[in-house]
This record gives C-alpha cells, structure tokens and sequence, in this order.
C-alpha cells in the first residue's frame, strides 16, 4: 500500500433502509426505491473480512434498523471473530431479548439505541409510530446481558425543552454515554427544517442543562456541541473526506459518509464488483475530496481549513447546487445568509411535520 | 456588618476542610503511612504557593501600613535570620515521615488534581481585587483549631513521626489566628456596599472549594484504576478499543494500562513505572497525566 493510503478504522454497514419509525428528521436518501438490499450474507461477510485487512477497528452494523435483516447474528458472528469491535445501532425493535441476546453470545460488543424524547406520548409522536415503551424494555434488555448502552437522542426544536428529562432517562437506562445529536439538515430532514430547527435562545438554555448535567452525572459521557446552523465556522465533516470512516450502502456502493450518495455527479464504487480496497483506495469519488487540492476561496488560503476541511460537501451541494463550495455554515460563506435567513424564520413559531414512511415507495414522500 | 462576620463564619463550618473525609480520617488516627506521605508531599505544594498568593497580595495595596503588616506572612513561610520558615518546617515533617527531602522540594512528583487546585488558588488571588483576596485568605479563621486537632491526633495515633517534626503544626497555632484577626478586621473594614459583601463570601467560598479539592487530589493517589469492561485491548497493534473510539498507545501507555487491574493504586502504578524507567525525571508526572487522560478518554474507572 502507498504511502498515501488512509487507514480507515470504521466501516459503517448500513445493512437496510427498511425501518420501522418515521422520524421526520431521517437522514436517509430520499430515493429510497433506488436502494434494493443486493448484498447477500456472504456479501457482507466478505466485506468484513476486507475491512478487517484494510485496519478497520470499529465496525457499525446500522440502517435503516438492522434487525429488519434475518442474518444479523450471522453478520455479528463472523465480525466478531474478526476481531472487529461491533457496535448495533438500533431502534430496539423488531429485535426482541432472545435475539439480542444471541447476538451478545456471538460476540456483539455494544449498542446504541436511538430514543426520541423522554416521554411516550412526546416520543412516540417524533418517531410517528408507537415504540417509546419497547426501547425503554429493550434497554433493560442490554443492560442485563451487560453490554455497553450508548443512548442516541436527535434534538431539535421540538423537545430541546426537555433537556433535563432526557439526560436523567439515559441515566436511569444505565448509558454509559449519551449522544446528544443536533439533527443535520440532510435527506429528509432538510424537508422539515423550519419544524425542526431550533432557536438560540433553546440552544443556550440546553448548553447550560448540559454543564450543569456533566457535574450532575459524572460517570456518564454526555456529548453535544452547538449545531452548524449556530457556529460561525462547519463541522469538521467526518474529520476530513474519507480519512478513516467508509460506509457501505445496502446495495454495496462503498461511500465517505452516510448522505455521499446525494452527491449525483461523483462515481462510487460498489463491491462484490470491485473489491472494498479499490472503492476505498482508488473510485474516483472517494478521491474527489481528499486532501486540500479541490478547495477554492474562502477554504484555499483559510488558516481554519486543517480544522474544519472546509465544511460538509453534502450541506454544500444541497444549499448551493455546487459540491466545491464552502459549506454555507460557515460566515466566510458567501451562501451563508441563507443559513442566517433558516435562522431568523425559527423565531417564527413552526409548521408541523412531514413524516416519511419507509415502506411506502415514494419513500414517505407527500 | 455583623452579617457578613456571620455569614463568613458560617460558611467556613459548612464547608471548610474539616470536613473532607481525608481529614476526618487523618485526625481519627487512620490514616496509612503511605497515605500520610502521599499527603505531606503533596500538600508541600501548596505550602510554596502561599508566599507568592501574599506576595501577589502586597501588590495589590496602596497603603505601606497594610504592606508591612502583611509581608509578615512571606516571611513567616520563608524564614528569616531570626526564624525558621515554615517551608523549612514542612520540610522537616516530610523527613519526619520518611519522605526523600530533594524529592519533596523538587515539586516534580506533586499529584495533577492537587496541583491544578493550589495553582487555582495564586490565579484567583492574582484575577481578584485585594478585597476578595483578603477574603479568601480567612480559611485562616478555621486554621487554628485545626492545627490543635491536628497535633493532639499525631500525637496519639501517628507515633512513628517524631514530636519534632510537628514544629510547623505547632508554629502555625499561633500564626494563623493572629493572621486570621488581621484580615477579618480588613474586610469587615473595607467590606462597604452589598455587592462587597457578596465578593467576599464568593471569594471565601472559591477557597473552600480550593482546599476541598486539594485533598480529593491527594485522595486519587489512593484510587485503583481498572480497565472498563466495554474495552477490548489489540495487544499487536497498541490499540484500546472503545465503544466510541480507538486509542493507539506507545509501548509505555500500554504497560500502565496492563497495571490498571483494580487492584494497584495510582500511587503503586507510579512507583513501579518509576523502578522500571528511573532514567525519566517526569515519570511520575507522565504517569499521573496519562491515567487522567485515560479516564477523560472513557477507558478507565478507578475503584
């Protein structure tokens, strides 16, 4: 291998898009009739196998809800003896306690379970079907096999008011880390914006809730970070275009992150046609962005661009229409008085949802 | 301005250090020699950050009356021809317990959380108004008492250090109330609006936090670090494997880690990576940071 190559240590396999929640803020394609699962269990055994060479460490088994998939404890066994530390990123549900706790036997290290709110009628209502009841069991289900519970909250106007609550949930579930994650504007999500964005002054309240809640709960890792639409400069995407994560769509198209694929003009790789190490290595997508070359100004002669890698190409694309842009999160944007505009409209009170429906083949689509 | 005497009194018996545990357990007698050591060593930091918090202090003032009353104290710590510091004095409690006197002086062993709190303490003092630098000074107030519970209980339980190395204990008995009485009367005298008031209790209040912290540094010494369960280790590669991240190490990172079994304490764990690396002077000080980042990283808990 050159000296160039970019160790990747995490491959996110997204195994399906088949879910049974409707959050209005997925981050999913829109296009979902495009992504038939084409990868068979021998498909993704392989992958692992290829990943494991490449020096991935971490390995993501995610969705859409995984445990839609009939050979999860398949996936988990051969990953685990691979010596990949596998990590399930659930729902908690179809999966039920047999399941998983077969899946903890074969070796499955952690979990991440996605909850809504920390209320039933709040939570059931964002996920736009009933299941606040069954993740709070499921977590039950996880702790009692011992494995690490890693708590996954998407916050945005709608329940940023009960901070609180939703911290000592995680708490009393037995997290030993909470995910505090801001919702990003993608796929779906960009639809419901104005429902879903928060104001400042939410933000600054939830900022304190946080400070106060890391003294409060010492023992359990609290993250979150103000989102884009509220710092003047982008999130370090990723840490930098396909540095160290690959993400595997379920039908095999081998990308820098999750929402890539939104980036129409760029050429992705899939495997089983290509081996995993030439998607990662040599597709030409995969390349577009590495490194400092593609930028142009404000992100060439910028002294933050080491940092920030100049935003998110996905936000920039889906904003500006042009993929080389700087990410209009960013101040020294010159799109960035929409991000402004997004900004002074959430003062307004906002318009409800639109859920997506992951069975319907218009993707949910209204 | 009875009230704010008040006020400050009975913030000190809420919250002074009398009331850490370490305490407590040092004047029932139960305190291990190796905790009595840890805690000597330690807390020698801070007496060399007292000096420079009053020198800081004389700065502060206008007043020569106010400035020849306090450069008392820089002495009274770094001795002159006609007495013995108490640095000097601390020093000979450290070889009273048994401790190595260039180490001590040395500073380089001092425990990070005790180091962050007695460094904490000089910024306060040199970020803060003369006022609320007096104010934070009146731990003083609860000092003297101490010192007396201090004494009877070495006597008493802890007769392996001889009586003379208790000669700063004994000299501070003294000192500290009439140092006390010094600064109650300057801020019950310059203490004038509410919002003076309200400056000194905080100032206070900060200090209290200070000497908590100090001793729950001192503790940590004692912790047993133990790799959390959800870790994996890639012994091959240096790797600890998280939940949330991997953390590549050097050949030194991954020898402290294999001695984090829950059983050794931070103090033994630095002991030995010392007899194994004895040619690194900062040994100690990279062992104690490495554990702290470890924590912060999610890969520890202590015991």
């Amino acid at each position: 291998m050159n000296e160039n190559f970019h160790r990747p240590y995490n491959l996110i396999a997204e195994l399906t898009y088949r879910c049974p929640l409707k959050c209005p803020y997925c981050s999913n394609p829109l296009d979902l009739t495009n992504y038939t699962e084409t990868l068979t269990t021998e498909d993704w055994c392989s992958a692992f196998e290829q990943a494991a060479k490449l020096g991935v460490v971490h390995l993501g088994l995610t969705g859409g809800e995984p445990s839609t998939r009939s050979d999860l404890e398949v996936l988990v066994k051969h990953a685990s003896e691979l010596q990949l530390y596998t990590h399930l990123v659930t729902a908690g549900m179809p999966i039920d306690a047999k399941r998983l706790a077969v899946l903890a036997k074969y070796g499955l290290c952690s979990v991440q379970l996605s909850v809504q709110d920390s209320t039933p009628e709040m939570s059931d209502t964002i996920a736009g079907t009933k299941s606040f009841d069954r993740k709070r069991v499921f977590a039950e289900e996880v702790r009692a096999l011992d494995l690490p519970l890693v708590l996954n909250v998407v916050l945005h106007r709608q329940n940023l008011e009960n901070l609180p609550e939703i911290i000592s949930m995680a708490s009393y579930y037995g997290a030993h880390r909470l995910e505090l994650a801001n919702t990003q504007y993608h796929g779906w999500a960009l639809k419901n914006r104005a429902a879903l964005l928060p104001t400042l002054d939410q933000l600054k309240n939830a900022s304190r809730v946080v400070q106060d809640s890391r003294l409060l709960y010492p023992e359990m890792e609290i993250l979150f970070v103000l989102p884009d639409y509220y710092s003047e400069r982008p999130k370090p995407c990723m840490g930098g275009w396909a540095q160290n994560t690959m993400v595997i769509t379920p039908n095999g198209r081998v990308l820098p992150c999750h929402n890539a694929g939104t980036l129409t003009e760029l050429e992705f790789w899939r495997i089983p046609e290509n081996s995993l190490e030439d998607c990662w290595t040599i597709s030409p997508g995969m390349n577009t962005f590495r490194g400092y070359e593609w930028m142009k100004d404000p992100c060439r002669s910028c002294e933050y661009r080491e940092r920030d890698f100049g935003g998110c190409r996905c936000q920039a694309f889906a904003l500006t229409g042009d993929m080389n842009a700087t990410d209009p999160a960013c101040s020294l944007s010159p799109h960035h008085p929409e991000i402004e505009k997004a900004r002074d409209e959430s003062i307004q009170s906002a318009p409800s949802f639109v859920y997506r429906d992951s069975a319907k083949k218009t993707g949910g689509q209204i | 301005m009875k009230n704010l005497e008040n006020s400050l009194k009975s913030l000190l018996e809420e919250r002074y250090h009398h009331k850490h545990p370490f305490n407590i357990r040092m004047h029932k007698g139960t305190l291990t020699k190796e905790e009595m050591k840890t805690w000597v060593r330690n807390r020698y930091y801070y007496q060399t950050r007292i000096p420079k918090k009053d020198s800081s202090i004389l700065t502060k003032s206008d007043d020569p009356d106010f400035r020849r009353d306090w450069v008392r104290r820089v002495r009274d710590h770094d001795g002159d021809e006609k007495n013995t510091g108490g640095l000097e004095l601390w020093l000979r409690l450290g070889d009273g317990v048994g401790l190595n006197r260039a180490e001590v002086s040395s500073l380089t062993n001092v425990l990070p959380g005790v180091r962050r709190a007695c460094d904490a303490y000089v910024e306060f003092v040199n970020g803060h108004s003369l006022l609320e630098s007096v104010a934070a000074s009146l731990t003083e107030l609860s000092a003297g008492p101490l010192m007396g519970q201090r004494i009877t209980a070495f006597e008493n339980y802890y007769t392996w250090i001889e009586p003379s190395a208790l000669d700063y204990f004994r000299s501070r008995t003294s000192q500290a109330p009439r140092d006390a009485q010094e600064g109650l009367e300057f801020v019950l005298g310059n203490a004038k609006t509410d919002k003076d008031h309200v400056a000194c209790v905080a100032a206070l209040t900060r200090k209290c936090e200070i000497l908590w912290e100090l001793l729950d540094g001192v503790e940590w010494a004692q912790s047993r670090p133990k790799i959390v369960d959800r870790a994996r280790m890639r012994k091959n590669e240096s790797m600890i494997v998280l939940p949330e991240r991997a953390i590549e190490l050097n050949s030194t990172g991954m020898e402290i880690l294999e001695s984090c079994n829950g059983e050794a304490t931070v103090n033994k764990i630095a002991e030995v990576m010392r007899n194994r690396h004895n040619t690194i002077e900062t040994v100690f000080t990279d062992t104690y940071e490495f554990l702290e980042k470890m924590k912060s990283a999610g890969a520890l808990e202590y015991i």
